[in-house]
Protein backbone atom coordinates (compact mmCIF):
# COMPACT_ATOMS: atom_id res chain seq x y z
CA UNK A 1 0.00 0.00 0.00
CA UNK A 2 1.40 3.41 -0.82
CA UNK A 3 0.63 6.32 1.45
CA UNK A 4 1.23 10.00 0.60
CA UNK A 5 4.24 11.93 1.87
CA UNK A 6 1.86 13.97 4.06
CA UNK A 7 0.50 10.76 5.54
CA UNK A 8 3.96 9.41 6.37
CA UNK A 9 5.03 12.72 7.83
CA UNK A 10 2.04 12.84 10.20
CA UNK A 11 2.58 9.22 11.18
CA UNK A 12 6.24 9.78 12.03
CA UNK A 13 5.65 13.25 13.53
CA UNK A 14 2.15 13.44 14.98
CA UNK A 15 0.91 17.01 15.55
CA UNK A 16 -1.09 18.09 18.59
CA UNK A 17 -0.99 14.74 20.36
CA UNK A 18 -2.28 14.63 23.91
CA UNK A 19 -5.04 15.95 26.11
CA UNK A 20 -5.98 19.36 27.50
CA UNK A 21 -6.58 19.82 31.23
CA UNK A 22 -8.33 23.12 30.37
CA UNK A 23 -10.47 21.55 27.59
CA UNK A 24 -13.93 22.99 27.12
CA UNK A 25 -15.05 20.02 25.01
CA UNK A 26 -13.91 16.39 24.95
CA UNK A 27 -15.31 13.58 22.81
CA UNK A 28 -14.25 10.03 22.12
CA UNK A 29 -15.52 7.88 19.29
CA UNK A 30 -14.93 4.17 18.75
CA UNK A 31 -15.41 2.21 15.56
CA UNK A 32 -17.40 -0.81 16.75
CA UNK A 33 -16.21 -2.97 13.83
CA UNK A 34 -12.45 -2.64 14.16
CA UNK A 35 -12.03 -1.10 17.61
CA UNK A 36 -10.27 2.05 16.38
CA UNK A 37 -10.65 4.89 18.84
CA UNK A 38 -10.15 8.65 18.63
CA UNK A 39 -10.34 11.15 21.50
CA UNK A 40 -10.53 14.83 20.71
CA UNK A 41 -10.02 17.62 23.28
CA UNK A 42 -10.75 21.25 22.41
CA UNK A 43 -10.47 24.65 23.96
CA UNK A 44 -13.23 26.73 22.37
CA UNK A 45 -13.23 30.41 23.20
CA UNK A 46 -15.70 32.95 21.79
CA UNK A 47 -16.91 30.44 19.23
CA UNK A 48 -13.42 29.72 17.94
CA UNK A 49 -11.31 26.56 18.38
CA UNK A 50 -8.15 27.87 19.97
CA UNK A 51 -6.43 24.60 20.82
CA UNK A 52 -7.06 21.01 19.67
CA UNK A 53 -5.41 17.81 20.88
CA UNK A 54 -6.06 14.19 20.02
CA UNK A 55 -5.31 10.64 21.13
CA UNK A 56 -5.79 7.71 18.80
CA UNK A 57 -5.62 3.93 18.81
CA UNK A 58 -5.91 1.89 15.66
CA UNK A 59 -4.61 1.50 12.17
CA UNK A 60 -2.25 4.15 10.74
CA UNK A 61 -5.01 6.08 8.89
CA UNK A 62 -6.82 6.60 12.20
CA UNK A 63 -3.65 7.95 13.82
CA UNK A 64 -3.00 10.24 10.88
CA UNK A 65 -6.61 11.47 10.59
CA UNK A 66 -6.46 12.60 14.22
CA UNK A 67 -3.26 14.52 13.61
CA UNK A 68 -4.44 16.17 10.38
CA UNK A 69 -7.86 16.99 11.83
CA UNK A 70 -6.34 18.97 14.70
CA UNK A 71 -4.34 21.03 12.22
CA UNK A 72 -7.40 21.68 10.06
CA UNK A 73 -9.65 22.87 12.88
CA UNK A 74 -7.27 24.94 14.99
CA UNK A 75 -8.22 28.61 14.58
CA UNK A 76 -11.53 27.85 12.88
CA UNK A 77 -14.89 28.96 14.26
CA UNK A 78 -17.11 26.14 15.43
CA UNK A 79 -19.47 26.93 12.55
CA UNK A 80 -16.65 26.51 10.06
CA UNK A 81 -15.43 23.34 11.76
CA UNK A 82 -18.91 21.80 11.64
CA UNK A 83 -18.86 22.14 7.86
CA UNK A 84 -15.70 20.04 7.57
CA UNK A 85 -16.43 16.78 5.72
CA UNK A 86 -14.80 13.41 5.40
CA UNK A 87 -13.76 14.38 1.86
CA UNK A 88 -12.00 17.52 3.15
CA UNK A 89 -10.02 15.41 5.58
CA UNK A 90 -9.17 12.81 2.94
CA UNK A 91 -7.98 15.57 0.60
CA UNK A 92 -5.78 17.06 3.30
CA UNK A 93 -4.16 13.65 3.89
CA UNK A 94 -3.51 13.12 0.21
CA UNK A 95 -6.11 10.35 -0.14
CA UNK A 96 -6.63 6.93 1.45
CA UNK A 97 -7.54 3.54 -0.01
CA UNK A 98 -11.35 3.19 0.11
CA UNK A 99 -11.19 0.41 2.70
CA UNK A 100 -9.51 2.89 5.05
CA UNK A 101 -12.08 5.69 4.64
CA UNK A 102 -13.62 4.63 7.94
CA UNK A 103 -10.69 6.38 9.65
CA UNK A 104 -11.75 9.75 8.26
CA UNK A 105 -15.37 9.02 9.19
CA UNK A 106 -14.31 8.33 12.78
CA UNK A 107 -12.39 11.62 12.99
CA UNK A 108 -15.33 13.66 11.66
CA UNK A 109 -17.68 11.88 14.06
CA UNK A 110 -15.39 12.75 16.96
CA UNK A 111 -15.28 16.37 15.83
CA UNK A 112 -19.07 16.60 15.54
CA UNK A 113 -19.49 14.96 18.95
CA UNK A 114 -17.09 17.45 20.52
CA UNK A 115 -18.88 20.39 18.92
CA UNK A 116 -22.36 19.15 19.83
CA UNK B 1 13.95 5.67 1.11
CA UNK B 2 15.74 5.27 4.47
CA UNK B 3 19.56 4.90 4.46
CA UNK B 4 19.43 1.60 6.20
CA UNK B 5 17.19 -1.33 5.28
CA UNK B 6 16.78 -4.34 7.54
CA UNK B 7 14.71 -7.31 6.49
CA UNK B 8 13.11 -9.12 9.45
CA UNK B 9 10.30 -10.85 7.60
CA UNK B 10 11.88 -14.19 6.67
CA UNK B 11 8.69 -16.06 7.51
CA UNK B 12 6.95 -14.17 4.69
CA UNK B 13 9.72 -14.86 2.21
CA UNK B 14 13.51 -14.97 2.07
CA UNK B 15 16.00 -13.19 -0.16
CA UNK B 16 17.36 -15.45 -2.90
CA UNK B 17 20.78 -16.87 -2.02
CA UNK B 18 23.28 -15.83 -4.75
CA UNK B 19 24.33 -19.49 -5.15
CA UNK B 20 20.68 -20.37 -5.81
CA UNK B 21 20.26 -17.45 -8.21
CA UNK B 22 23.36 -18.64 -10.13
CA UNK B 23 22.05 -22.19 -10.41
CA UNK B 24 18.72 -20.86 -11.62
CA UNK B 25 20.30 -18.49 -14.16
CA UNK B 26 22.39 -21.36 -15.57
CA UNK B 27 19.27 -23.48 -15.84
CA UNK B 28 17.35 -20.75 -17.64
CA UNK B 29 20.18 -20.49 -20.16
CA UNK B 30 21.01 -24.16 -20.53
CA UNK B 31 17.96 -26.29 -19.71
CA UNK B 32 15.30 -24.89 -21.97
CA UNK B 33 14.18 -28.32 -23.15
CA UNK B 34 10.86 -29.77 -22.10
CA UNK B 35 11.55 -32.54 -19.56
CA UNK B 36 8.84 -34.64 -21.24
CA UNK B 37 10.64 -34.59 -24.62
CA UNK B 38 12.57 -37.68 -25.56
CA UNK B 39 15.41 -35.87 -27.36
CA UNK B 40 18.66 -34.69 -25.82
CA UNK B 41 17.43 -31.20 -24.93
CA UNK B 42 14.48 -32.67 -23.07
CA UNK B 43 16.60 -35.27 -21.31
CA UNK B 44 19.04 -32.61 -20.15
CA UNK B 45 16.13 -30.73 -18.52
CA UNK B 46 14.78 -34.00 -17.11
CA UNK B 47 18.16 -34.74 -15.53
CA UNK B 48 18.21 -31.30 -13.92
CA UNK B 49 14.71 -31.84 -12.48
CA UNK B 50 15.72 -35.28 -11.19
CA UNK B 51 18.83 -33.90 -9.50
CA UNK B 52 16.71 -31.26 -7.79
CA UNK B 53 14.18 -33.91 -6.78
CA UNK B 54 16.93 -35.89 -5.05
CA UNK B 55 18.04 -32.80 -3.11
CA UNK B 56 14.52 -31.88 -2.01
CA UNK B 57 13.89 -35.50 -1.01
CA UNK B 58 17.13 -35.54 0.98
CA UNK B 59 16.06 -32.43 2.90
CA UNK B 60 13.22 -34.42 4.48
CA UNK B 61 14.75 -37.91 4.19
CA UNK B 62 12.21 -39.03 1.59
CA UNK B 63 12.66 -41.08 -1.58
CA UNK B 64 12.90 -38.95 -4.74
CA UNK B 65 9.80 -40.53 -6.24
CA UNK B 66 7.81 -39.39 -3.23
CA UNK B 67 8.36 -35.72 -4.13
CA UNK B 68 5.80 -33.92 -6.32
CA UNK B 69 6.81 -30.47 -7.50
CA UNK B 70 4.10 -27.80 -7.41
CA UNK B 71 3.82 -24.05 -7.89
CA UNK B 72 4.27 -23.48 -4.16
CA UNK B 73 3.06 -24.30 -0.67
CA UNK B 74 -0.54 -23.33 -1.30
CA UNK B 75 -0.88 -25.66 -4.27
CA UNK B 76 0.85 -28.45 -2.35
CA UNK B 77 -1.61 -28.00 0.55
CA UNK B 78 -4.53 -28.05 -1.90
CA UNK B 79 -3.18 -31.17 -3.58
CA UNK B 80 -2.58 -32.95 -0.28
CA UNK B 81 -5.96 -32.25 1.29
CA UNK B 82 -8.20 -32.41 -1.75
CA UNK B 83 -6.10 -35.17 -3.26
CA UNK B 84 -6.57 -37.45 -0.24
CA UNK B 85 -10.21 -36.54 0.34
CA UNK B 86 -11.23 -36.87 -3.31
CA UNK B 87 -9.10 -39.98 -3.70
CA UNK B 88 -10.65 -41.68 -0.68
CA UNK B 89 -12.34 -44.94 -1.52
CA UNK B 90 -14.28 -45.08 1.71
CA UNK B 91 -17.54 -43.29 2.42
CA UNK B 92 -15.93 -41.30 5.25
CA UNK B 93 -16.12 -37.52 5.11
CA UNK B 94 -14.39 -36.14 8.20
CA UNK B 95 -11.16 -34.11 8.57
CA UNK B 96 -9.30 -33.08 11.71
CA UNK B 97 -7.22 -29.90 11.64
CA UNK B 98 -6.02 -27.16 14.00
CA UNK B 99 -7.37 -23.67 14.58
CA UNK B 100 -4.08 -22.00 13.60
CA UNK B 101 -3.42 -23.40 10.12
CA UNK B 102 -2.11 -21.27 7.27
CA UNK B 103 -4.93 -19.74 5.17
CA UNK B 104 -4.20 -22.23 2.38
CA UNK B 105 -5.11 -25.15 4.66
CA UNK B 106 -7.92 -23.28 6.40
CA UNK B 107 -9.34 -22.33 3.01
CA UNK B 108 -9.31 -25.86 1.58
CA UNK B 109 -10.91 -27.26 4.72
CA UNK B 110 -13.63 -24.58 4.57
CA UNK B 111 -14.24 -25.34 0.88
CA UNK B 112 -14.58 -29.06 1.61
CA UNK B 113 -16.92 -28.23 4.48
CA UNK B 114 -19.23 -26.42 2.11
CA UNK B 115 -19.13 -29.54 -0.08
CA UNK B 116 -20.50 -31.56 2.82
CA UNK B 117 -17.33 -32.67 4.60
CA UNK B 118 -17.16 -32.35 8.36
CA UNK B 119 -14.18 -30.52 9.81
CA UNK B 120 -13.02 -30.55 13.43
CA UNK B 121 -10.70 -27.66 14.32
CA UNK B 122 -8.64 -28.34 17.42
CA UNK B 123 -7.80 -25.62 19.95
CA UNK B 124 -4.19 -24.69 20.66
CA UNK B 125 -4.58 -23.17 24.14
CA UNK B 126 -2.42 -20.33 25.47
CA UNK B 127 0.87 -21.80 24.25
CA UNK B 128 -0.26 -22.24 20.66
CA UNK B 129 0.17 -26.02 20.62
CA UNK B 130 -2.33 -28.75 19.78
CA UNK B 131 -2.76 -31.48 22.41
CA UNK B 132 -2.33 -35.07 21.30
CA UNK B 133 -5.22 -36.17 23.52
CA UNK B 134 -7.49 -33.77 21.62
CA UNK B 135 -6.40 -35.42 18.36
CA UNK B 136 -7.17 -38.85 19.83
CA UNK B 137 -10.63 -37.70 20.87
CA UNK B 138 -11.36 -35.92 17.59
CA UNK B 139 -10.49 -38.78 15.22
CA UNK B 140 -13.58 -40.84 14.46
CA UNK B 141 -14.01 -44.08 12.54
CA UNK B 142 -15.02 -41.98 9.51
CA UNK B 143 -12.03 -39.59 9.66
CA UNK B 144 -9.97 -39.67 6.46
CA UNK B 145 -7.33 -37.04 7.11
CA UNK B 146 -5.57 -35.24 9.94
CA UNK B 147 -3.93 -32.05 8.67
CA UNK B 148 -1.93 -30.12 11.25
CA UNK B 149 1.00 -27.85 10.51
CA UNK B 150 4.50 -28.71 11.68
CA UNK B 151 5.28 -25.18 12.81
CA UNK B 152 3.06 -22.12 12.82
CA UNK B 153 3.77 -19.23 10.47
CA UNK B 154 2.87 -16.45 12.89
CA UNK B 155 4.10 -17.61 16.28
CA UNK B 156 6.47 -20.40 15.24
CA UNK B 157 5.12 -22.99 17.67
CA UNK B 158 6.09 -26.56 16.78
CA UNK B 159 3.22 -29.03 16.89
CA UNK B 160 3.53 -32.60 18.25
CA UNK B 161 3.43 -34.15 14.78
CA UNK B 162 5.53 -37.22 15.66
CA UNK B 163 3.06 -38.18 18.40
CA UNK B 164 0.14 -37.53 16.05
CA UNK B 165 1.93 -39.58 13.38
CA UNK B 166 2.35 -42.51 15.77
CA UNK B 167 -1.36 -42.35 16.62
CA UNK B 168 -2.38 -42.22 12.94
CA UNK B 169 -0.20 -45.28 12.25
CA UNK B 170 -1.87 -47.09 15.13
CA UNK B 171 -5.25 -46.38 13.65
CA UNK B 172 -4.08 -47.51 10.23
CA UNK B 173 -2.70 -50.72 11.69
CA UNK B 174 -6.17 -51.23 13.15
CA UNK B 175 -7.63 -51.01 9.63
CA UNK B 176 -8.73 -47.37 9.32
CA UNK B 177 -7.84 -45.55 6.07
CA UNK B 178 -6.52 -42.49 7.88
CA UNK B 179 -3.67 -40.23 6.69
CA UNK B 180 -1.61 -37.44 8.22
CA UNK B 181 -0.66 -34.31 6.30
CA UNK B 182 1.59 -31.61 7.74
CA UNK B 183 2.38 -28.19 6.33
CA UNK B 184 6.13 -27.87 6.90
CA UNK B 185 6.59 -24.66 4.90
CA UNK B 186 7.85 -22.72 7.93
CA UNK B 187 9.73 -25.61 9.52
CA UNK B 188 11.85 -26.63 6.52
CA UNK B 189 15.39 -25.33 6.75
CA UNK B 190 14.78 -24.26 10.35
CA UNK B 191 14.71 -27.64 12.07
CA UNK B 192 15.73 -31.21 11.26
CA UNK B 193 13.01 -32.79 9.14
CA UNK B 194 12.76 -36.50 8.67
CA UNK B 195 9.49 -37.86 7.32
CA UNK B 196 10.19 -41.21 9.00
CA UNK B 197 10.52 -39.60 12.43
CA UNK B 198 7.66 -37.19 11.80
CA UNK B 199 5.49 -40.12 10.77
CA UNK B 200 3.44 -38.12 8.30
CA UNK B 201 2.07 -39.37 4.98
CA UNK B 202 2.11 -36.00 3.25
CA UNK B 203 4.28 -32.96 3.88
CA UNK B 204 4.25 -29.54 2.24
CA UNK B 205 7.36 -27.53 1.33
CA UNK B 206 7.91 -24.14 -0.28
CA UNK B 207 11.10 -22.97 -1.95
CA UNK B 208 10.85 -19.26 -1.25
CA UNK B 209 11.13 -19.77 2.50
CA UNK B 210 14.48 -21.44 1.84
CA UNK B 211 16.31 -18.61 0.05
CA UNK B 212 14.99 -19.69 -3.36
CA UNK B 213 12.58 -17.77 -5.60
CA UNK B 214 8.79 -17.82 -5.48
CA UNK B 215 6.67 -20.03 -7.71
CA UNK B 216 7.86 -23.48 -6.69
CA UNK B 217 7.03 -25.88 -3.90
CA UNK B 218 6.68 -29.57 -3.30
CA UNK B 219 4.48 -32.14 -1.71
CA UNK B 220 6.01 -35.23 -0.17
CA UNK B 221 3.51 -38.08 -0.59
CA UNK B 222 4.50 -41.36 1.02
CA UNK B 223 4.58 -44.28 -1.38
CA UNK B 224 1.19 -45.97 -1.31
CA UNK B 225 -0.85 -42.89 -0.41
CA UNK B 226 -3.75 -42.66 -2.82
CA UNK B 227 -3.77 -39.11 -4.08
CA UNK B 228 -6.11 -37.79 -6.74
CA UNK B 229 -4.37 -35.22 -8.93
CA UNK B 230 -6.01 -31.82 -8.88
CA UNK B 231 -4.29 -30.47 -11.98
CA UNK B 232 -5.16 -32.85 -14.77
CA UNK B 233 -4.29 -33.04 -18.46
CA UNK B 234 -0.71 -34.28 -18.48
CA UNK B 235 1.48 -37.13 -17.23
CA UNK B 236 3.96 -35.00 -15.28
CA UNK B 237 4.84 -35.75 -11.67
CA UNK B 238 3.64 -39.35 -11.99
CA UNK B 239 0.14 -38.25 -13.03
CA UNK B 240 -0.37 -36.26 -9.85
CA UNK B 241 0.38 -32.76 -11.09
CA UNK B 242 -0.13 -32.10 -14.78
CA UNK B 243 1.72 -29.25 -16.46
CA UNK B 244 5.21 -28.66 -17.86
CA UNK B 245 7.65 -28.38 -14.98
CA UNK B 246 9.05 -25.01 -13.89
CA UNK B 247 12.56 -26.28 -14.59
CA UNK B 248 14.62 -23.24 -13.46
CA UNK B 249 12.45 -22.85 -10.35
CA UNK B 250 12.85 -26.53 -9.52
CA UNK B 251 16.62 -26.35 -10.07
CA UNK B 252 16.73 -23.36 -7.71
CA UNK B 253 14.67 -25.27 -5.14
CA UNK B 254 17.08 -28.22 -5.39
CA UNK B 255 20.11 -26.01 -4.85
CA UNK B 256 18.40 -24.22 -1.93
CA UNK B 257 17.43 -27.55 -0.34
CA UNK B 258 21.02 -28.81 -0.63
CA UNK B 259 22.41 -25.66 1.00
CA UNK B 260 19.69 -25.69 3.68
CA UNK B 261 20.67 -29.23 4.62
CA UNK B 262 24.40 -28.46 4.67
CA UNK B 263 24.03 -25.22 6.64
CA UNK B 264 21.07 -26.13 8.85
CA UNK B 265 22.84 -26.09 12.22
CA UNK B 266 24.84 -22.98 11.44
CA UNK B 267 21.70 -21.12 10.30
CA UNK B 268 19.49 -22.16 13.17
CA UNK B 269 22.14 -21.25 15.77
CA UNK B 270 22.66 -17.88 14.08
CA UNK B 271 18.94 -17.08 13.86
CA UNK B 272 18.25 -18.22 17.42
CA UNK B 273 21.10 -16.08 18.82
CA UNK B 274 19.70 -12.97 17.10
CA UNK B 275 16.12 -13.73 18.06
CA UNK B 276 17.04 -14.36 21.70
CA UNK B 277 19.10 -11.20 21.90
CA UNK B 278 16.21 -9.25 20.37
CA UNK B 279 13.68 -10.61 22.86
CA UNK B 280 16.03 -10.03 25.79
CA UNK B 281 16.57 -6.39 24.84
CA UNK B 282 12.89 -5.76 24.11
CA UNK B 283 11.99 -7.27 27.49
CA UNK B 284 14.52 -5.04 29.23
CA UNK B 285 13.73 -1.79 27.44
CA UNK B 286 10.00 -1.83 26.67
CA UNK B 287 7.35 -2.26 29.38
CA UNK B 288 3.99 -3.94 28.79
CA UNK B 289 5.02 -6.42 26.11
CA UNK B 290 3.63 -9.92 25.71
CA UNK B 291 5.62 -12.59 23.85
CA UNK B 292 3.10 -14.81 22.08
CA UNK B 293 3.29 -18.59 21.84
CA UNK B 294 5.31 -21.21 23.68
CA UNK B 295 8.81 -20.06 24.63
CA UNK B 296 10.50 -23.44 24.07
CA UNK B 297 8.64 -25.44 21.43
CA UNK B 298 9.04 -22.96 18.61
CA UNK B 299 11.13 -22.22 15.54
CA UNK B 300 14.50 -20.60 16.24
CA UNK B 301 14.16 -17.58 13.99
CA UNK B 302 10.83 -16.08 14.97
CA UNK B 303 9.54 -13.76 17.67
CA UNK B 304 5.91 -12.74 17.93
CA UNK B 305 5.50 -9.88 20.34
CA UNK B 306 2.51 -7.77 21.33
CA UNK B 307 2.91 -4.19 22.49
CA UNK B 308 0.04 -3.13 24.73
CA UNK B 309 -1.94 0.06 24.03
CA UNK B 310 -0.91 0.23 20.38
CA UNK B 311 -1.96 -1.42 17.17
CA UNK B 312 0.48 -3.51 15.13
CA UNK B 313 0.04 -1.85 11.76
CA UNK B 314 0.90 1.63 13.07
CA UNK B 315 4.05 0.23 14.58
CA UNK B 316 4.83 -1.74 11.40
CA UNK B 317 4.65 1.39 9.23
CA UNK B 318 6.70 3.39 11.72
CA UNK B 319 9.40 0.71 11.49
CA UNK B 320 9.08 0.60 7.71
CA UNK B 321 9.66 4.36 7.52
CA UNK B 322 12.97 3.65 9.27
CA UNK B 323 13.81 0.84 6.84
CA UNK B 324 12.85 -2.13 9.03
CA UNK B 325 10.53 -4.75 7.50
CA UNK B 326 8.38 -6.88 9.83
CA UNK B 327 4.82 -8.16 9.64
CA UNK B 328 1.60 -8.16 11.56
CA UNK B 329 -1.13 -10.79 11.47
CA UNK B 330 -0.61 -13.30 8.72
CA UNK B 331 1.33 -11.82 5.83
CA UNK B 332 -1.31 -13.08 3.43
CA UNK B 333 -4.23 -11.52 5.29
CA UNK B 334 -2.81 -8.11 6.14
CA UNK B 335 -5.26 -5.45 5.08
CA UNK B 336 -8.13 -7.13 6.86
CA UNK B 337 -9.55 -5.35 9.86
CA UNK B 338 -9.80 -8.47 11.97
CA UNK B 339 -7.13 -9.23 14.55
CA UNK B 340 -4.97 -12.22 13.69
CA UNK B 341 -6.98 -15.45 14.12
CA UNK B 342 -3.79 -17.22 15.21
CA UNK B 343 -3.12 -14.84 18.08
CA UNK B 344 -6.79 -14.90 19.04
CA UNK B 345 -6.66 -18.68 19.16
CA UNK B 346 -4.22 -18.27 22.07
CA UNK B 347 -7.14 -16.90 24.06
CA UNK B 348 -5.69 -13.39 24.45
CA UNK B 349 -7.80 -10.23 24.34
CA UNK B 350 -8.30 -8.23 21.14
CA UNK B 351 -5.84 -5.54 22.16
CA UNK B 352 -3.02 -8.08 22.47
CA UNK B 353 -4.03 -9.70 19.19
CA UNK B 354 -4.09 -6.35 17.38
CA UNK B 355 -0.80 -5.23 18.88
CA UNK B 356 1.21 -8.23 17.71
CA UNK B 357 4.18 -8.02 15.39
CA UNK B 358 6.20 -10.84 13.90
CA UNK B 359 9.97 -10.41 13.70
CA UNK B 360 11.54 -13.25 11.72
CA UNK B 361 15.32 -13.38 11.40
CA UNK B 362 17.44 -14.89 8.65
CA UNK B 363 20.94 -15.91 7.72
CA UNK B 364 22.04 -12.46 6.52
CA UNK B 365 20.91 -10.52 9.59
CA UNK B 366 23.57 -9.29 12.00
CA UNK B 367 23.95 -8.28 15.64
CA UNK B 368 23.94 -4.65 14.52
CA UNK B 369 20.57 -5.20 12.82
CA UNK B 370 19.14 -6.26 16.18
CA UNK B 371 20.66 -3.24 17.96
CA UNK B 372 19.28 -0.81 15.37
CA UNK B 373 15.85 -2.47 15.32
CA UNK B 374 15.49 -2.34 19.08
CA UNK B 375 16.61 1.30 19.11
CA UNK B 376 14.00 2.27 16.51
CA UNK B 377 11.35 0.08 18.13
CA UNK B 378 11.78 1.69 21.56
CA UNK B 379 11.23 5.15 20.04
CA UNK B 380 8.29 4.09 17.86
CA UNK B 381 6.51 2.32 20.73
CA UNK B 382 7.02 5.36 22.95
CA UNK B 383 5.67 7.70 20.27
CA UNK B 384 2.59 5.58 19.59
CA UNK B 385 1.87 5.03 23.27
CA UNK B 386 1.98 8.79 23.82
CA UNK B 387 -0.87 8.92 21.30
CA UNK B 388 -2.91 6.08 22.72
CA UNK B 389 -6.15 6.69 24.61
CA UNK B 390 -6.22 3.09 25.85
CA UNK B 391 -4.13 3.59 28.95
CA UNK B 392 -5.87 6.81 30.01
CA UNK B 393 -9.41 7.04 31.31
CA UNK B 394 -11.71 9.41 29.51
CA UNK B 395 -12.54 12.38 31.76
CA UNK B 396 -15.36 14.57 30.53
CA UNK B 397 -15.74 17.78 32.49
Amino acid sequence: MSYSATFKDHLAHPRNAGELPEATAVAEQTNPVCGDRLRLSLVVHNGRIEVARYLAYGCPPTLVCGSVLTELITGKTTTEAKQLTRADLLNAIGGLPSRKHHAAALAIEALNAALR
Amino acid sequence: MPDRRIYLDHSATTPVDPRVANAMARSVAENFGNPSSVHGFGQQARAAVDRARREVAALVNARPNEIIFTSGGTEANNLAIRGVCHGSTVAARHIVTSSIEHPSVRGVCAALESDGWEVTRLPVYEHGIVRIEDVRHAVRPDTVLVTIMLANNEIGTVQPISEIGAFVRERRAAGQKLFLHTDAVQAAGRMVLNVEDVGCDLLTLSAHKLYAPKGVGALYARRGVRLMGQNVGGHQERERRAGTENVPGIVAFGEAAKIAREELFERTAHDAALRDKFERKVGELIPDVVMNGDRERRLPHLSNTSFRYIEGEGLLINLDLQGIAVSTGSACSSGTLEPSPVIRALGVDDEIARGSLRFSFGKDNTDLDVDYTVEVLVQAVERLRALSPLSRPLVVS
